[in-house]
């Protein structure tokens, strides 16, 4: 990399500001501004500062409505919000997805509005860390603060999970690098370990790499959670994996003052997608016999935690809530976005903060390409290609305030640091506007049919 | 104005330097797919419809004995098939490396074409672990704009694959129509 002259040229920095890429969260942010525009970030990993730089060739800047050519046009406000509100109101299964990068504060008003027009509502953890919400259903969730871990913890595990690449700061901010109050000599003071069928840029820094087989997960946790109750392995290798390592590696886990494991998409999206969670889940609950240990999913964006909890608070499920019946209902495989895509049922989709277009295999997108499709967003993006109606939200965090939650349900205030662009509109008024309008449409909400016993019952 | 730079023609790999023919034509892999630190800047960035997108995203990353077998260089292009459908990606070293017969795709449009739907009732498709080849192509690895409108064709009036790939570019700038 050539050497970069640092930037002087600046009218003012706004200290403190929190990060609004991964959900590290990191709340130590100094944006230096010029002109309105952020020109550079203190302390960001390369990410962070990749995204509070936006390009601004691709910034939605305009509300566009797809014409008879099937060419955007730029339209204003009323029409493209009524555009929207029209294909809400007369559609019988809509998908509201996304919700992810916006605040819990524009959440409140999705809610409302699918609990209105009997929607299902999901957020990303439907494609990365839902496996992981099912298995704390099933198994638990030992979880603790990423600041016990900086204070604490001597044994990191990073499982299926590449955080130098998809969270560079965790190690450096959380877990790794960082000082703590038992740990004052921090790297030196801890053992990383890495699992991972591959070598990757975590693998590389820890000091053990543990490159067990693809798909081979979840016989590798089983052989861990057997030597910790106290059996024999019959088999020389596991999952690639040869016995005495195992051995090792159980010895220095039970061992470990304060352990984590951190896992990522690597688990869940395998074969045995939440069965890989639930045994680790079950390991970390076997290895609390022996030591204290904890465990926290990397969750890839700021606020999908946030979607997550506020949907558990609110509606007793955390993603995939269908309020077609008039009450929530939660079905796995049923009413996740992926299973409907696939079986082709919704008639108009509502992405907010999210980018379909980018994430979801062929044969879902294959779908979107034949309804309707509302996007919320603040770039052009592979979803773009396939809206009807785009409406251009603000950047959380930098734009906007808005509350998050951290990946370990920690609840972050994210401040307004610059205005945003004059045409654009902050998510939150955006949703509140669309649920008004669809309002005004239908007039009835969705609600369950009254329930009149049987009397043949009685 | 002076803005901190964080835009990249191409990720940075490792050399390679294959002179011969490959002895295999098709090759038989298992494909991951997942994020690195190059996909997410460019992605989160907004600079999806960019070149930067296509290199970061748009790429095969091998292990260099596999593209020995293939016979192929950084920055050549590959047709990657699996049971869900094919794309067009540039072939590049792996950085994590040696990793013999596992293929690494950065998720994107171009991985979504190739990867599994099955969510086997929970939730999550399978992003991970797929049965794939890998063979040489001469096809050209498309923008994001062009791909999104040959697999998707939701605003294109032809069904012929061959003829949508062939169309004029979109371009890597946003196409709308102003207000006048």
């Amino acid at each position: 990399m050539a050497y970069e002259e640092p930037i002087t040229d600046y009218d003012e920095i706004v200290e403190n500001c929190t990060c609004a890429f991964c959900g590290c969260n990191c709340d130590d942010l100094d944006y230096l501004v010029k002109d309105g525009h952020v020109v550079g970030v203190r302390h960001a990993c390369r990410l962070g500062a990749s995204k509070i730089m936006e390009d601004m060739d691709q910034r939605l800047i305009v509300p566009m409505v797809r014409d008879d050519n099937g060419e955007l046009k730029e339209v204003d406000w009323d029409t493209a919000l009524d555009k929207a509100a029209e294909y809400i109101a007369n559609s019988i299964r809509p998908v509201m997805y996304g919700w992810s990068e916006t605040s819990t504060e524009c959440m409140k008003e999705g809610l409302a509005l699918g609990e209105y027009i009997g929607a299902v509502l999901d957020n990303q953890a439907t494609i990365c860390h839902g496996p992981s919400l099912q298995a704390v259903q099933n198994a638990g969730y030992p979880i603790q603060t990423l600041g016990e871990v900086q204070n604490r913890a001597d044994v990191c595990v990073y499982s299926g999970s590449n955080a130098m690449n998809s969270h560079p700061r965790h190690l450096a901010r959380y877990s790794v690098f960082c000082r703590g109050f038992f740990r004052s000599r921090g790297r030196f003071d801890r053992t990383v370990v890495t699992m991972d069928p591959k070598f990757t840029d975590t693998a590389k820094m820890s000091d053990k790499w543990i490159g067990f087989e693809q798909n081979g997960d979840y016989g590798f946790y089983n052989a861990i959670r057997a030597v910790l109750k106290g059996k024999e392995l019959s088999q020389d290798v596991i999952s690639g994996i040869p016995k005495e390592d195992i051995y090792e590696l159980v010895e220095e886990m039970k061992n470990a003052e304060f352990g984590v494991l951190f896992f990522g998409l690597g688990l869940t999206h395998t074969l045995s997608k939440q069965r890989n969670i639930d045994i680790a889940i079950k390991m970390v609950q076997d290895l609390n016999k022996f030591s204290k240990w904890g465990l926290t999913p990397m969750r890839g964006h700021f606020n999908v935690n946030g979607f997550n909890i506020f949907m558990a608070f609110e509606t007793g499920f955390p993603f995939g809530v269908d309020f077609a019946r008039g009450y929530a209902r939660y079905v796995l495989g049923e009413t996740n976005t992926i299973d409907l895509l696939t079986r082709g049922e919704p008639d108009v989709f509502l992405v907010i903060a999210a980018d379909p277009g980018a994430h979801f295999p062929n044969k879902a997108n294959q779908h979107l390409a034949k309804i309707p499709v509302i996007q919320i967003d603040i770039h052009w993006g592979p979803s773009t290609e396939l809206a009807d109606v785009v409406l251009p939200g603000s950047f959380i965090g930098v734009e906007c305030g808005g509350t998050s939650y951290r990946m370990d349900g920690v609840l972050i205030f994210m401040k307004k640091a610059i205005d945003k662009p004059e045409t654009c509109r902050d998510d939150e008024w955006i949703v509140r506007e669309l649920k008004e309008r669809v309002m005004k449409l239908r007039k009835e909400p969705n609600v369950a049919p009254e329930y009149i016993p049987n009397p043949a019952a009685q | 104005m002076h803005y901190a730079n964080t835009y990249l023609d191409k990720p940075v790999v490792p050399d390679v330097n294959i002179n011969k023919e490959g002895s295999e034509i098709v090759l038989k892999c298992m494909l991951n797919t997942g994020s690195d630190i190059y996909q997410g800047a460019c992605k989160k960035r907004g600079s999806t419809l960019k070149e930067e997108y296509k290199n970061v995203s748009g790429t095969c990353y091998m292990d260099p004995r596999d593209m020995e077998k293939l016979g192929v260089n950084n920055w050549e292009n590959v047709l990657v098939k699996t049971d869900w459908g094919e794309v067009v990606v540039n072939a590049a070293a792996s950085r994590d490396a040696p990793h013999e017969g596992t293929v690494f795709i950065c998720k994107g449009p171009w991985a979504n074409t190739v990867v599994s739907s099955d969510t086997y009732c929970c939730s999550d498709p399978t992003y991970k672990g797929i049965h794939c080849t890998v063979e040489k192509t001469d096809r050209k690895v498309l923008l994001m704009a062009d791909l999104m409108r040959l697999v998707y064709k939701k605003y294109v009036d032809e069904d012929d694959d061959e003829t949508i790939e062939n169309m004029p570019s979109l371009g890597e700038l946003p196409v709308y129509k102003k207000k006048e």
